[in-house]
């Protein structure tokens, strides 16, 4: 059977772990994610989520203001780290 | 026929059945409650935790050994379920399947439901950061959306005509777009889009994770030896890595396994030398969806 979840590829070893320094990125701190998205434009495999936060308090809940990126589908990152160096608040950190 | 035709088709396509279309459904499930409570805080839905699980890191949870296998099995049940969507906060029966540009157009003609909007696609938006208006909504949707400001593109004409409907999805369609019919949640049919792949949130968990969160269309796309020359157009278009060029051969090569028949292949082919059948013709794909 075609093994679906690696494609056909050879995993890479170990996991990868991708931090987002939230002082530095989203939530009315530094950049507004909406605005910036480098790193969501940069991924190849799109492994990066734009959402609003969760449990914020909105003035206007159907138009919400205060947003954040999450690494999602972590396991499909290559490792290129062209979301480090992309980013201008340098708020993303790839490690394995 | 696939799964959900036999169990919702009446006969027929499930997707073609205009009974999934009408208000009386939407109204009887109270859907216009859900979905504003769904589509408020939508990009969500992947980073909320249900029963202690989110999709963060979704392969890593998939290969661990009793627990993948669970995780699957939830998921799975999760998107196909068939009774009364109770929270909002899960992707509850959100299943779809591949369409092709015609079914695409029977759709738009003679089943979905007025008001026909087009609003930005939010798979593109979470993951990309992009606001593109692509996807195509009816009925209870259209209301829904008219609140959300993101979801409304700025230039683009928001109500559209069934005629100007169906040019529109024409458009994505011929630009390499795979059309796909999503219930939104069971029984409510509201959603027709334009997606690509890695993008789409609905086609990732099946192409990279094997979770069955769209089926295949009716249809898997075939082609004329004769009339291919090998100049590898069409594979640049497949989004599933179906179609592959035999240089030696002069001709390209199909993986019906791998094919989705979406058939947005061939409108890139000068020959017309792709064509889509029916699955049934094709010898042990008929259940494969």
């Amino acid at each position: 059977m075609r093994n679906v979840t690696d494609g056909g590829r050879i995993p890479v070893k170990g996991k990868t772990k991708i931090t987002i320094d939230y002082a530095r990125c989203g939530d009315g701190v530094g950049v507004d994610p909406r605005a910036c998205a480098a790193c969501l434009r940069a991924c190849d495999p799109a492994v990066f989520l734009l959402h609003e936060t969760i449990g914020a308090i909105e003035d206007n809940p159907y138009d919400p203001q205060k947003w954040r990126v999450t690494p999602l589908w972590i396991d499909l990152c290559t490792r290129c780290m062209k979301c480090v160096d992309v980013c201008p608040e340098k708020a993303v950190s790839v490690a394995w | 026929m696939c799964d959900l035709c036999m169990k919702h088709g009446a006969g027929g396509k499930w997707y073609l059945n205009a009974e999934h279309y009408s208000q009386a459904i939407a109204e009887k499930y109270n859907l216009r409650d859900f979905l504003m409570e769904q589509y408020k805080n939508f990009e969500q839905i992947s980073v909320r935790k249900v029963h202690g699980f989110n999709a963060v890191g979704m392969g890593y949870k998939l290969k661990m050994p009793i627990i993948g296998r669970i995780v699957k099995y939830a998921a799975e049940k999760m998107l196909h379920s068939t009774r009364p969507p109770k929270n909002p906060f899960r992707a509850e029966g959100h299943i779809g399947q591949i369409v092709p540009l015609e079914d695409a157009v029977a759709i738009l003609r003679t089943c979905a439901a007025e008001p026909i909007i087009e609003k930005n696609c939010m798979c593109r938006y979470m993951s990309r950061g992009v606001k593109e208006a692509c996807c195509i909504n009816f009925g209870v949707m259209s209301e829904i959306v008219d609140k959300l400001p993101r979801f409304i593109p700025e230039k683009d004409k928001f109500f559209l005509t069934r005629q100007q409907a169906i040019d529109r999805f024409t458009e994505h369609n011929r630009k390499g777009y795979i059309g796909s019919i999503w219930f939104g949640p069971f029984p409510y049919i509201n959603n027709l889009c334009s997606c690509a792949s890695p993008e789409c949130a609905g086609i990732r968990p099946r192409v990279d994770y094997g979770i069955t969160s769209i089926y295949k269309a009716e249809y898997i796309v075939d082609f004329d030896p004769d009339k291919c020359t090998g100049c590898g157009v069409c594979v640049a278009r497949c989004q599933f890595k179906a179609i592959g060029c035999d240089h030696a051969l002069k001709r390209i090569t199909v993986d019906y396994e791998a094919c989705f028949g979406c058939g947005v292949c061939r409108h890139a082919c000068k020959q017309k030398a792709l064509f889509l059948k029916p699955r049934d013709e094709f010898p042990g794909y008929e259940e494969r969806y």
